[in-house]
C-alpha cells in the first residue's frame, strides 16, 4: 500500500484550482464535474471532513458533539441513537451525514450555519460517491511509510525529471527550455552558497561549454565553505536562532554562537542529517560524541537547539513559566523533525491531527527531565591529562589504605550514608544531601570535577611528602583537580519547608536552588535561591524558600558563578559541601560519623612515603598545574531524573490530571521502540524512535525542506506541518522516491542537493512558454524555475560581495549588531556594531531578540520564537526605503564605485559593462548601456560629484539585483 | 469559513476583479486594497469576507474608524488616579498583610498600607472622581468611560506588555495594531496603517510589542518621531535636488524592461510600484510630522508652548496622532516621554509623588487636548481613544513611598466613537487592590475594541502553525454597558 492512494490525486488537485477558481467568481459550476472515478479518502474526502467536520466531530473529545466521530472509521459507521448511520458503507442513501448535508432546514443542516462553514456542491458529491463506493478510511498519507518499490524501479537519467516529466506530460504542459549559462550560474553560486559568483568563478565556468561544465560547477558550490553558512541559516530559523533571551533585558544565550558555528561545519562535512536529529535533541548523551575542532565534543553544541527559547528573568508564576519554555520545546521539536503541530494539543487533544493531550504530556515529561546547565567546550582536551591523574591518584590512594589496613579504618571508608537526623523537633526536617559517607548520596555528577565519591579517605600529604591522614566525606569540585568543571546536583524534590541549608566551602563558586527549572535567577524575586560561596571556611548557606512551596525544585553546586546570567569558572574556584538539609526552623546538623575519622587521624604518626610514591605525588602536582586554565561554555543541556508529567487540564498547570502519563513516542505513528520511560529524561530514546524505519515523517520533512529551499516552494507547501491541515503532496512519489534514496545515502544533504540541482527541472528557464502559463499559472507542476527575491542575508551579503567588502573570515563570537537611532528599549546595548557589520557574512552578525536588525526584519528573517521553514516573501515600503536611502546600502555603492575606478578601465562603456557583470553576472545589452549613459550624463549634469556611486547605487536598486533570474 | 487562510494573493486578486493586470499592484503593501480597481472599495472589505479575515457579519455597525492608543507604560497606580479610596487615608502606615491576603509581588519588598499623595476631585454632569494629577483629563470627564475593574495575568512589564499588545504574554504574537489593519486594511494607500509613535521609551519587551508576529510583515508597526528623520530611512541621502528622481526613472524604465522579458511577473510588478509609493512617502510623512498648517491656538491646546519639555513632547505625540487620524491612519499608539530623573514611565517603585506628579504633567493637558481637538473637528465620533497601562500598583507601599505592580486591579479608560461618556464600570475593593464587581480582562478591553472597529473577534483569524489564531484567543466578553 501507500502507492495506491496516489494515483487519482493529479485530476483532483486540477479539480481543486477550479474549485476555487469558481468560489471566487461566485459563479455555479457542475457539481459532478472533475470528480474521480474513484474517490481516495487522503486526497479527496479527508480534506472535507478536516476542514468542515472535525471541528465538531474530529479527534478531540472535549469539543465534540452529539458524540459523532467522523475522523475513524468505527466512530462514522457506529450506530446512532435514532438506529441510523452516519455513515452506512456503501450506501450513501442510508447515510445521515448525505441526509443532514443536504438538508434545507436551518437547523438540521450541516456544517451548522453558525459555524459558518459551507460545503460546496462538488464536495457534497465526493462525500456521496466516497460512501457508495465502500466510505474507505485510510490512515493520513503522511503517516504511511513510503513505498520502497519506488527505489527499484529504473529511472532514465535524473528520477527528479521523471516523476516532474510524469505530471507535466498527463496535462500537457510543455516545460521551458534550459536557462542561460550565466542564470545558471548565479542561480547556483546563490542557492548554493548565498552568494553571486565571483569573477573567478565566472571565467571557471562559464568559457567551458561541454557537458559536464555544469556538473563541475555544481560539484565546486557543493565544496565551498560557503555552502555551509547559507545552509546553517535555513536551519537557524527553523531552530529560532537568537543570541539573547528576549524579555525585559535581553540577556545573553551564553556563547549561542558556536550552536551556529556547530551547524555550518556540519553542513560543510556533510554530517548524516540522523546524527543531527540525535545531536540537537541528545547530543549530551551520546556514548560516542563526535569530535570537533580541537578534540572537542562537537556532538553536544548540538543542544543548543533546545535552549533557544525566550527567557523571563523574573516571573511572579514560574510554573507557569516553565510550562510555557516546555512548550516552546516541543513545539519547535515538532515543527522541525516531524513537521507536526504537537504543541496545540497543549490544552486538549489534537482538533485535527491524531495527537492527544497525552502525546503532549509524554513530549513534557522529556523535556521537564532535562535540565539546563553550562556546557564546558574547552574540556574534552582535559581528557586525557585527567585520566593520568586519577590513575595516579588511585595508586597513592592503594599505598594509603595499605599502611592503615591493620587499623580498622576499613570500616570506616566503607561507610555509606544514612539519612539518620540528629534528634529535631523539626516536622519538615529532611536530610536532603549528606556526604561525609563515601558516596554520593542519590546526586548526579555531571561532568568531571565532582567525581563518582566523594573524598571520604582521600590521603592527605604535607609538603615534605609525609603521610598525615585521610580526608574526611565531602563532596568537592577539586577531589581531582582545580580547573574542571562539574556539577552536583541533587534529586528533584518537593519544597515543604522555609528553609534550605547548604554546609559548604569554597572560593568564587555558587549554590542554587533550581525551582521548576528556572534558571535566570536575580534580584528581585529570585535573589536569594542564589548564594555565592565565596569563604574557604566551612559555612551554613540558608536559603528563604517558603514562597515556594510545593514546587519541585533541585540543588546545584556549581565551581563557578554566574555573572548576569553567563557562567563564569575561574582556575581556582571550587566547591565543596558536607550536607543538604530542609528544616522549618532550626539548623540542625546529621550525625556525624566522621567524627571516628578525625580521632583516626589525630593518631595516626607522620608516615614518611617512599620514594615511588614520592615521585607520583610530584607527577601528581604537576598533572594538577596543567588542568588549571580557565574554560569556556555555552548554555546547553543535561539529563536530569526522569519524570512522567501529569496532564494539565485545559492546559491549566493548576489543574492536574490524577494519573501521570508514561512517556511514549507519538502512539498514531506506529513506531515500534516507542517506550520514553526511562531512568532519564528519554531525549536520547526519542532522537532514535523520530529515527526509526517505521516513521516516515523524519526525512520526508526534511526532503521537503530541501526541495522548498531550492525551488522556494515545497513539494508539501506547508514545509512545517505534514498534519492533516497541511497542504497535500504536490508531488507525492517524487517526496517518497527523494526520501528513500535520502536515507540509502546515508541521510546525506549534499548527495540529496546534488540530484535535485543535476536534474533538468532545476535548470530550466524562469520564463514559462505561453501556453504552460495558461495552463499552469501558479506552476504547480514546474515546468519552468520559480522566480524569486533573494534572502535578506543574500541581498546584503550580494552588496559586500560586489562591493569588495566581504570578509569570507568564518566562526567565532558574533560582530555586535548595528543600533540605529530608532532602536531603544530596555537591555540596548551600550555601545553599537559597525554598519557594515565589518564586512563579514550576514551569518555572523549578532542576533539580539529585542534589537533585531531592521533591514534583515524587513527582507523577512522571521523573528525568532518559534520554527519558520518557510519565510514570508512580503512587498513593504521600509523595503525600498532600506534601497534607496540606508546609509549602509550607499556606503557598499560608493566601496564598490571605487573598486571600480581602480580597475582602470578607459572607457566608460567598458565600466559599465564591468559593473554588469559584476552585480548580475550577465553582460549588459546595448539597451542598457545607451540608458546607461543617458544617466551618467543626467547626473553629471545635476553637478554630482559622485556620479559613479550615485550610478552603482541606481544598479543596486535594479529589481534584478534582489531577484533570482 | 478558512477555506483559504491567507490574504489575497495578486493572483487570486486578479481572478476576481477581472481588471487584468496590472491593476492592483499595492496590494498588501500597507496591507490594504486600494480602489484602483471598480468593484473593490477600499475598507469596505467585502474581498476579505471570503478569507475569514475580518468579515463583518450583517448588523454590525462599526463606530470606529480609528484607535488612538494612549499608552501608560509602566503601570499608573489605579489608586492615585481613577480610582479613589478613602480607606487607604485611614489606615494609612498599617501593615497590609493584617488587612487582606496579599500575593506575590515583583519586588517582594512588601511596605505599609500607603494613602495617596493626591486628593480627588468630582468632575463634570457625571461627577466622576479623578485624582487632581490630571486636572485636564478631568474636564473631559463626560466623554470617558472610566473601566475600574481591569485585571491582568501577568505582574511582570515584559509579558504585561506583550499580553496588552498581543493577547498573549509571551513574545512572537501579532500586535492588535496588526490585527485591525489585517481585519480591516488601510484607508490611505500613503501611509502606514499602523503606527507607533516613538516618545523616547520603548516598552519593555521591545518593538516585538508592535511587530505582526505570524501576520504579514505588511501589518506590523512603523514606528515614527518627531524631528528631522521621522522614520527610518525616510530621508534621501543624495544631497542634490533632482538626484534621486534621475535615478528612479533609470528603474522604472529598466524593471519594466525586466518586467516585459518575464512576460509579466507579478511579484516584481508589485515591487516596482513598492518604489513609487516609498517615494511620495519621502514628502509626504516629513510633511505630516510638520505642524505649520496647524492654528496657534491649536499647539497651545495640547500645550505645544508648555515650559515642560515632556508635555512639550507628548503635546507633538497628541497632535500628530490627529493628523494620523485625519489621515486615515488605523491604529496609532502613543509612548511616554522620557522624564528623566529616578521616574522611569509610570512604574514608581519609590518616589511615587515625584514620578508620578511628572509622568502626569507630561501627558495630561496634551490628552485633554486632544480630545477636545478631535470633538471640535467632528473626530471624537469616529475615533476611539483608548488610555491604559499594562497593570496597576500596590495600595501598600514598596519600601516606604512607591508601589510594586498589581495586575489583579487597574483602571483604564475609553473615549470616542461608541463610547457612553460618563460612564464608570467595574468595582474593586475598599483598598483598590482586587476587583470585586465586574472584572474586565485584557481580552475583553481587545474584543470590546475590535467590536468598535466593526469586527468580531471570534471572526478575526489567521491559520498559523496549525491553528486559527485570534487576538482574543479563546477568550473575550465585549464590555457592554459602555457603549452607547
Amino acid at each position: 500500500m501507500g502507492f495506491r492512494f496516489f494515483q487519482q490525486k493529479s485530476t483532483w488537485i486540477v479539480a481543486g484550482l477550479i474549485i476555487s477558481i469558481a468560489l471566487f467568481s461566485r459563479c455555479g459550476s457542475d457539481a459532478t464535474a472533475g470528480i474521480p472515478d474513484t474517490v481516495d479518502f487522503n486526497y479527496h474526502v479527508r480534506p472535507i471532513l478536516v476542514q468542515k467536520c472535525y471541528l465538531c466531530h474530529g479527534p478531540d473529545e472535549s469539543s465534540r458533539k452529539a458524540n459523532l466521530r467522523l475522523d475513524t472509521y468505527e466512530g462514522a459507521t457506529a450506530l446512532l441513537k435514532n438506529g441510523g448511520r452516519a455513515i452506512d458503507p456503501g450506501h450513501a442513501a442510508n447515510s445521515m451525514v448525505v441526509e443532514r448535508i443536504y438538508h434545507k432546514d436551518p437547523d438540521q443542516i450541516m456544517p451548522t450555519p453558525e459555524s459558518n462553514l459551507k460545503l460546496t456542491q462538488q464536495e457534497m458529491a465526493i462525500l456521496e460517491k466516497w460512501i457508495d463506493q465502500g466510505a474507505k478510511y485510510d490512515p493520513h498519507w503522511a503517516f504511511i511509510p513510503p513505498d520502497s518499490s519506488l527505489l527499484e524501479k529504473k529511472y532514465k537519467k535524473n528520477a527528479v525529471d521523471f516523476f516532474i516529466q510524469q505530471e507535466l506530460d498527463e496535462r500537457g504542459i510543455k516545460s521551458a527550455p534550459r536557462a542561460s549559462p550565466e542564470s545558471l550560474l548565479r542561480r547556483v553560486s546563490f542557492l548554493l552558497t548565498g552568494l553571486p559568483p565571483t569573477e573567478k568563478e565566472r571565467q571557471l565556468f562559464l568559457k567551458e561549454t561541454n557537458e559536464d561544465a555544469y556538473v563541475k560547477m555544481v560539484d565546486y558550490y557543493l565544496q565551498s565553505p560557503r555552502f555551509g553558512e547559507r545552509w546553517a541559516r535555513h536551519w537557524m530559523d527553523i531552530a529560532r536562532y537568537a543570541e539573547t533571551r528576549g524579555h525585559e533585558f535581553d540577556y545573553p544565550i551564553q556563547e549561542a554562537w558556536r550552536y551556529r558555528d556547530y551547524l555550518i561545519r556540519a553542513f560543510n562535512a556533510d554530517i548524516p542529517y540522523d546524527q543531527l536529529v540525535r545531536e540537537q535533541l541528545a547530543g549530551d548523551l551520546l556514548p560516542t560524541p563526535r569530535v570537533g575542532p580541537g578534540n572537542e565534543n562537537e556532538s553536544i553544541l548540538g543542544t543548543t537547539f533546545l535552549t533557544m527559547a525566550e527567557g523571563s528573568h523574573s516571573p511572579v508564576d514560574i510554573r507557569k513559566d516553565e510550562a510555557d519554555r516546555i512548550d516552546n520545546m516541543i513545539d519547535v521539536t515538532g515543527k522541525a523533525f516531524l513537521g507536526l503541530t504537537i504543541s496545540c494539543a497543549r490544552c486538549h487533544d489534537h482538533k485535527f491531527d491524531p495527537i492527544s493531550a497525552k502525546d503532549y504530556y509524554s513530549f513534557y515529561g522529556v523535556m521537564e527531565g532535562t535540565r539546563f546547565s553550562p556546557q564546558p567546550v574547552n574540556q574534552a582536551s582535559k581528557l586525557e591529562t585527567l585520566e593520568s591523574l586519577q590513575k595516579i591518584q588511585e595508586q597513592v590512594r592503594q599505598w594509603a589504605h595499605q599502611q592503615l589496613q591493620e587499623s580498622g579504618t576499613a570500616n570506616l571508608l566503607l561507610q555509606t550514608n544514612n539519612q539518620q537526623a540528629a534528634a529535631s523537633a523539626d516536622s519538615g526536617y529532611q536530610v536532603l544531601g549528606n556526604f561525609i559517607g563515601s558516596d554520593l548520596d542519590g546526586w548526579k555528577s555531571d561532568g568531571l570535577a565532582f567525581g563518582t565519591k566523594t573524598t571520604l579517605g582521600d590521603p592527605v600529604f604535607n609538603e615534605q611528602y609525609q603521610f598525615i591522614g585521610l580526608r574526611e566525606g565531602m563532596a568537592s569540585s577539586r577531589k581531582m583537580a582545580l580547573g574542571i568543571y562539574g556539577a552536583l546536583r541533587s534529586p528533584d524534590f518537593t519544597i515543604s519547608t522555609n528553609y534550605i541549608g547548604v554546609e559548604a566551602a569554597g572560593r568564587e563558586s555558587v549554590i542554587r536552588i533550581v525551582i521548576d527549572n528556572f534558571q535566570l535567577i536575580r534580584w528581585p524575586i529570585y535573589g536569594n535561591i542564589e548564594q555565592r560561596v565565596s569563604d574557604t571556611k566551612w559555612k551554613q548557606y540558608v536559603f528563604d524558600v517558603g514562597l515556594w512551596k510545593g514546587h519541585k525544585a533541585y540543588i546545584e553546586l556549581l565551581p563557578g558563578v554566574y555573572e548576569n546570567h553567563v557562567f563564569v569558572q575561574r582556575p581556582d574556584s571550587y566547591v565543596d559541601a558536607r550536607y543538604a538539609i530542609a528544616y522549618n526552623k532550626k539548623w540542625v546538623e546529621p550525625i556525624n560519623k566522621g567524627l571516628a575519622l578525625a580521632a583516626l587521624n589525630r593518631q595516626l604518626k607522620k608516615l614518611k612515603v617512599d620514594l615511588s610514591i614520592q615521585s607520583l605525588l610530584e607527577q601528581e602536582s604537576r598533572l594538577r598545574l596543567a588542568l588549571r586554565d580557565s574554560l569556556r561554555f555555552f548554555y546547553g543541556v543535561t539529563d536530569g531524573f526522569g519524570k512522567n508529567s501529569p496532564v494539565f487540564i485545559r492546559g491549566n498547570y493548576q489543574e492536574l490530571s490524577a494519573e501521570k502519563v508514561p512517556r511514549t513516542f507519538l502512539t498514531a505513528l506506529g513506531t515500534r521502540g516507542n517506550n520514553l520511560d526511562v531512568a532519564g529524561s528519554g531525549r536520547l530514546q526519542l532522537a532514535e524512535v523520530m529515527l526509526e524505519q517505521n516513521n516516515p515523517l523524519t526525512t520526508r520533512v526534511l526532503v521537503n525542506r530541501i526541495w522548498h529551499h531550492l525551488f522556494g516552494k515545497g513539494i508539501v507547501e506547508t514545509v512545517d506541518n505534514f498534519g492533516l491541515q497541511g497542504k497535500l503532496p504536490s508531488h507525492p512519489e517524487l517526496l517518497d522516491y527523494l526520501s528513500l534514496s535520502f536515507k540509502e545515502h546515508n541521510y546525506s544533504i549534499k548527495q540529496l542537493i546534488r540530484t535535485i540541482v543535476l536534474s533538468e527541472t532545476f535548470q530550466r528557464s524562469t520564463i514559462p512558454v505561453t501556453s504552460s502559463k495558461e495552463k499552469d499559472p501558479a506552476n504547480t507542476w514546474l515546468s519552468h524555475f520559480p522566480l524569486r527575491r533573494l534572502e535578506a542575508e543574500a541581498i546584503r551579503d550580494a552588496m559586500l560581495a560586489v562591493s569588495g567588502r566581504l570578509d569570507t573570515a568564518m566562526y567565532g563570537p558574533p560582530v555586535p549588531q548595528h543600533i540605529t537611532s530608532f532602536m531603544n528599549g530596555r537591555g540596548k546595548p551600550a555601545q553599537s556594531g559597525p554598519l557594515d557589520g565589518a564586512g563579514r557574512r550576514t551569518v555572523y552578525l549578532e542576533v539580539r531578540r529585542n534589537f533585531l536588525d531592521p533591514m534583515l526584519t524587513s527582507f523577512d528573517r522571521p523573528i525568532p520564537f518559534t520554527s519558520f521553514g518557510k519565510r514570508e516573501v512580503t512587498n513593504v515600503p521600509a523595503q525600498s526605503l532600506i534601497l534607496l536611502n540606508d546609509p549602509f546600502v550607499m556606503q557598499e555603492a560608493a566601496r564598490l564605485a571605487e573598486r571600480m575606478e581602480k580597475k582602470g578601465l578607459k572607457k566608460q562603456e567598458e565600466k559599465i559593462q564591468w559593473l554588469y557583470m559584476n552585480c548580475f553576472g550577465r553582460a549588459a545589452t546595448e539597451d542598457e548601456i545607451r540608458e546607461a549613459n543617458q544617466l551618467l550624463t543626467r547626473l553629471s549634469d545635476k553637478n554630482s560629484r559622485t556620479v559613479w556611486k550615485d550610478f552603482v547605487h541606481t544598479i543596486f536598486n535594479l529589481k534584478e539585483f534582489i531577484y533570482l533570474n | 469559513m478558512n477555506q483559504f487562510q491567507r490574504p489575497l494573493s495578486r493572483r487570486e486578486m486578479l481572478g476576481i476583479c477581472k481588471c487584468g493586470f496590472g491593476s492592483l499592484a499595492m496590494l498588501g503593501m500597507f496591507g490594504s486594497l486600494l480602489p484602483s480597481c471598480s468593484g473593490v472599495e477600499a475598507g469596505k472589505n467585502q474581498l476579505l469576507d471570503h478569507l475569514g479575515a475580518g468579515p463583518i457579519p450583517p448588523g454590525f455597525v462599526p463606530r470606529a474608524k480609528n484607535i488612538i492608543f494612549l499608552y501608560m507604560d509602566g503601570g499608573i497606580s489605579q489608586v492615585d488616579s481613577f480610582d479613589p479610596k478613602p480607606r487607604l487615608a485611614k489606615e494609612n502606615g498599617e501593615d497590609p498583610a493584617k488587612k487582606f491576603k496579599m500575593d506575590a509581588t515583583q519586588f517582594g519588598d512588601v511596605g505599609k498600607i500607603l494613602k495617596s499623595p493626591w486628593q480627588f476631585n468630582r468632575y463634570g454632569e457625571s461627577g466622576m472622581e479623578i485624582s487632581e494629577l490630571f486636572p485636564h483629563i478631568g474636564t473631559c470627564a463626560d466623554e470617558l468611560a472610566l473601566i475600574r475593574s481591569m485585571v491582568s495575568n501577568f505582574p511582570e512589564h515584559t509579558n504585561a506588555n506583550y499580553f496588552l499588545h498581543t493577547g498573549s504574554g509571551l513574545q512572537g504574537r501579532p500586535s492588535m495594531g496588526a490585527w485591525v489593519n489585517y481585519g480591516l486594511g488601510s484607508e490611505n494607500s500613503n501611509l502606514p496603517g499602523y503606527v507607533v509613535l516613538d516618545g523616547g521609551l520603548i516598552p519593555p519587551g521591545g518593538l516585538d510589542n508592535f511587530k505582526n508576529g505570524f501576520l504579514p510583515a505588511a501589518y506590523q508597526a512603523s514606528l515614527l518621531r518627531a524631528g528631522a528623520e521621522p522614520l527610518a530611512n525616510i530621508k534621501p541621502l543624495d544631497s542634490i535636488a533632482g538626484i534621486q528622481e534621475e535615478k528612479l526613472a533609470f528603474l522604472k524604465k529598466r524593471d519594466q524592461h525586466l518586467l516585459q522579458s518575464l512576460d509579466g511577473n507579478d511579484a516584481i510588478e508589485a515591487a516596482i510600484s513598492n518604489y513609487e509609493l516609498a517615494y511620495k512617502m519621502q514628502s509626504s510623512i516629513p510633511e505630516l510630522t510638520e505642524f505649520k498648517e496647524e492654528s496657534e491656538a491649536t499647539k497651545k491646546l495640547y500645550g505645544l508652548d508648555s515650559p515642560d519639555p515632556n508635555t512639550r513632547n507628548y503635546a507633538a505625540q497628541c497632535l500628530l496622532a490627529r493628523r494620523l487620524v485625519e489621515r486615515g491612519v488605523r491604529f496609532i499608539e502613543l509612548t511616554c516621554p522620557d522624564i528623566g530623573g529616578n521616574a522611569d514611565r509610570w512604574d514608581q517603585h519609590s518616589n511615587l509623588k515625584d514620578g508620578h506628579e511628572r509622568n502626569a504633567h507630561a501627558v495630561d493637558q496634551p490628552i485633554a487636548g486632544l480630545l477636545k481637538d478631535l470633538k471640535l473637528r467632528g473626530l471624537l465620533d469616529e475615533t476611539l481613544v483608548v488610555f491604559s497601562g499594562e497593570f496597576g500598583r500596590t495600595p501598600f507601599a514598596q519600601g516606604t513611598d512607591g508601589r510594586d505592580h498589581n495586575p489583579s486591579a487597574f483602571s483604564m479608560w475609553m473615549a470616542g466613537a461608541g463610547i457612553k461618556g460618563g460612564t464608570i464600570y467595574g468595582t474593586t475593593d475598599e483598598y483598590g487592590y482586587r476587583v470585586v464587581d465586574k472584572p474586565v480582562t485584557i481580552h475583553d478591553l481587545h474584543a470590546t475594541m475590535l467590536h468598535l472597529m466593526g469586527v468580531d473577534h471570534k471572526q478575526l483569524t489567521f491559520r498559523f502553525g496549525g491553528r486559527d489564531f485570534r487576538l482574543t484567543d479563546v477568550h473575550g466578553n465585549i464590555v457592554k454597558d459602555i457603549l452607547a
